[in-house]
């Protein structure tokens, strides 16, 4: 603190210019020059895994890994949408401070629309149930179990492909609008003065709060098609709330990194106060506890149960080497953030902070690769090397990268400080108030 | 412990918190150490002026919360290995997984347990007497509007007449000797 605190009682001044610090587009650069190196890279990892892996699955794990990134740029643009949409509810100068960035998440839909048409296009190639016509005569000659065979009959109503399709456009169009709904809105309130805030905060709360309940069930769809689908056998009803838990996981932590990087310059130089960043870091503990009830809570119940029907999901996840997985799983996406974000230092330290948050974004895509890999018959409890595997690496970064640049040309479409809300005035006030 | 005699301090009363944090700190910085604010809600700038700490709270806490859920845990292992080993359906005695839960629980509580226990330690609670209720204005004013700082008696640098003029030279409401 200032020695004159006579000064300090005073409220810091909003800088002029609010639009977002020129280094943005130099995020951007990098993120598009990383994401071109890792398509390379993709590239010919999957001709190499083709041409020299015993199973010349190459391409086969190109679309699984793409099936990950989906899934992970999937989870930072629309759950992004959903952390806006919380915070209109919810209020809270956390939620003045990440709005604009949210915003620019929740704007990125566009490209997780393009990630997906690749899935759907080649949803034969990745989904048994799809590749599977007729499973009497697959059973017949043995290229699936009887379960799967059952199953794939059973679901067939819900899991064909002309639903895939269309349930996941029908959720892109609900999540669009609401994207675009919101982001115009945003822009329109600020353009009005201080009068217009108790019309404005109810008018987010009732788009907003309709709005997560329906995100909540669309979300839910689209994890059941994109992934657990995967395996025709299994289900869990505990399923969407972990990728929603997931989702409010992965949005924080790269919010966080957002934020505490733009604040090396104005305007967020100004707004953001220590008070705010432990805050984030406060909630993003939460989501962290939450994720390991209900992942180790899906578990327990399944471990209780041990049916045939349930277990052999955690098997296939389990044996084989895969335990080696499971246990580093459940040390980078629980033990790691845990244990440090209980320190408040830390919490209040930016370096360190960002640090725990991109190890925290790479323990979601870890933890999606867990998810992912051992539905496919060649992995089930046989984790191995392949060519192949080193897609899950090339792909996602690359897709991430790409998402990143986008988010980086959304975020300086609009000024970074959203001005007409009355925690403005708080955020520009002194740590703690001096009267 | 013999009932103390003496002075306990001086009390300074002042209107805005601003006056006692600028009083603390100058105060602080001059050399005192035996010296506290009293405030009718929490300021972190008071605590830092007059040289915040670190306490034993969070390291008692993790300690507590640590040997509750290890306790649990080995409590749980050996009624279900050793001392009444039941086979429930077909499992291995040593079920880890169905331990977990209770574990965690007894973490929670006595980590809870700690950190309010020991709190209340730390603080020298319950406590049914203190010096500083001697003064009228602190009785009234400590929980409403007013914000205080007091000198200690313990301080070396105490001194009754020095350290009056020292406080008076902030300009507080008053400044009133406390007896014990």
């Amino acid at each position: 603190m200032a020695h004159d605190s006579h000064a300090s009682s005073h409220a810091k001044q909003l800088p002029v210019e609010l639009g977002a610090p020129a280094f943005v587009d130099g995020w951007r650069n990098r993120a598009l020059l990383i994401g071109v190196i890792f398509s390379v890279i993709a590239v010919i990892l999957a001709f190499l895994a083709q041409a020299v892996d015993p199973e010349h699955l190459g391409w086969a794990h190109f679309l699984r890994a793409w099936t990950l990134g989906l899934t992970l740029t999937w989870g930072f643009s629309i759950g992004g949408l959903t952390m806006l949409m919380v915070q209109y509810c919810s209020g809270g100068k956390w939620g003045l401070l990440l709005r604009r960035p949210l915003e620019a998440m929740s704007r990125t839909w566009p490209l997780i629309v393009l990630y997906f048409l690749v899935v759907a296009i080649f949803v034969k190639r990745l989904y048994l149930w799809a590749k599977i016509s007729d499973p009497e005569a697959a059973l017949r000659s043995h290229l699936i179990s009887e379960i799967q065979a059952h199953c794939i009959a059973f679901k067939r109503p819900m899991l064909n492909i002309g639903a895939f399709w269309w349930v996941s456009l029908l959720c892109f169009a609900i999540w669009a609008f609401y994207a675009i709904r919101l982001n115009a809105l945003g822009l329109k309130r600020d353009t009005q003065g201080p009068e217009t805030i108790p019309y404005w905060i109810k008018k987010f709360e009732n788009i907003s709060g309709l709005g997560i309940l329906i995100y909540s069930i669309t979300m839910t769809a689209c994890a059941i098609y994109w992934v657990m689908s995967m395996d025709v056998t299994w289900f869990s009803t505990v399923y969407g709330l972990l990728y929603l838990v997931e989702q409010g996981f992965q949005v924080l932590a790269f919010a966080i990194i957002v934020v505490l990087s733009l604040s090396k310059a104005e305007p967020f130089k100004t707004i953001l106060r220590q008070t705010e960043q432990h805050d984030l870091g406060k909630l993003t503990f939460a989501f962290v506890m939450l994720n390991i009830y209900l992942a180790f809570g899906q578990f327990l119940i399944i471990w209780s149960g041990n049916l045939p029907l349930e277990i052999n999901w955690y098997l296939d996840r389990i044996r084989g080497g895969w335990g080696v997985i499971i246990t580093l799983d459940f040390i980078f996406h629980w033990l790691v953030p845990f244990t440090l974000l209980l320190s408040r230092n830390l919490k209040r330290n930016k370096r360190r902070l960002v640090l725990v948050c991109q190890f925290m974004i790479f323990a979601v895509a870890f933890n999606l690769f867990w998810l992912i890999e051992p539905n496919f018959k060649d992995a089930a409890r046989n984790l191995h090397f392949s060519w192949g595997i080193l897609e899950y690496i090339a792909v996602p970064v690359a897709m991430t990268a790409f998402w990143v640049a986008y988010f980086c040309r959304q975020l300086k479409a609009r000024p970074l400080v959203a001005v007409n809300d009355p925690h403005l005035a708080e955020i520009l006030e002194p740590e703690h108030a001096i009267a | 412990m013999p009932a103390r005699e003496g002075t306990y301090g001086l009390l300074a009363e002042f209107d805005t918190p601003g006056d006692l944090v600028r009083a603390a700190r100058q105060a602080y910085q001059d050399g005192w150490r035996r010296l506290d604010c009293y405030t009718p809600y929490p300021i972190e700038e008071a605590a830092e002026a007059i040289g915040f700490h670190r306490n034993k709270v969070p390291l008692v806490t993790l300690i507590g919360g640590l040997m509750g859920g290890a306790a649990m845990f080995a409590l749980e292992t050996w009624i279900s290995v050793l001392a009444y080993p039941i086979n429930s359906a077909g499992r291995p005695t040593y079920s880890w997984p169905a331990f977990i839960v209770p574990a965690y629980e007894w973490t929670i509580l006595w980590a809870g347990l700690s950190a309010g226990f020991c709190m209340l330690a730390l603080n020298h609670l319950p406590a049914l007497y203190h010096p500083l209720f001697n003064a009228p204005n602190f009785r009234d004013g400590a929980t409403t509007d007013k914000f205080f700082l007091c000198l200690e008696a313990l301080d070396p640098k105490f001194d009754l007449v020095q350290s009056r003029s020292y406080l008076e030279g902030f300009k507080p409401l008053s400044v009133v000797e406390v007896e014990y």
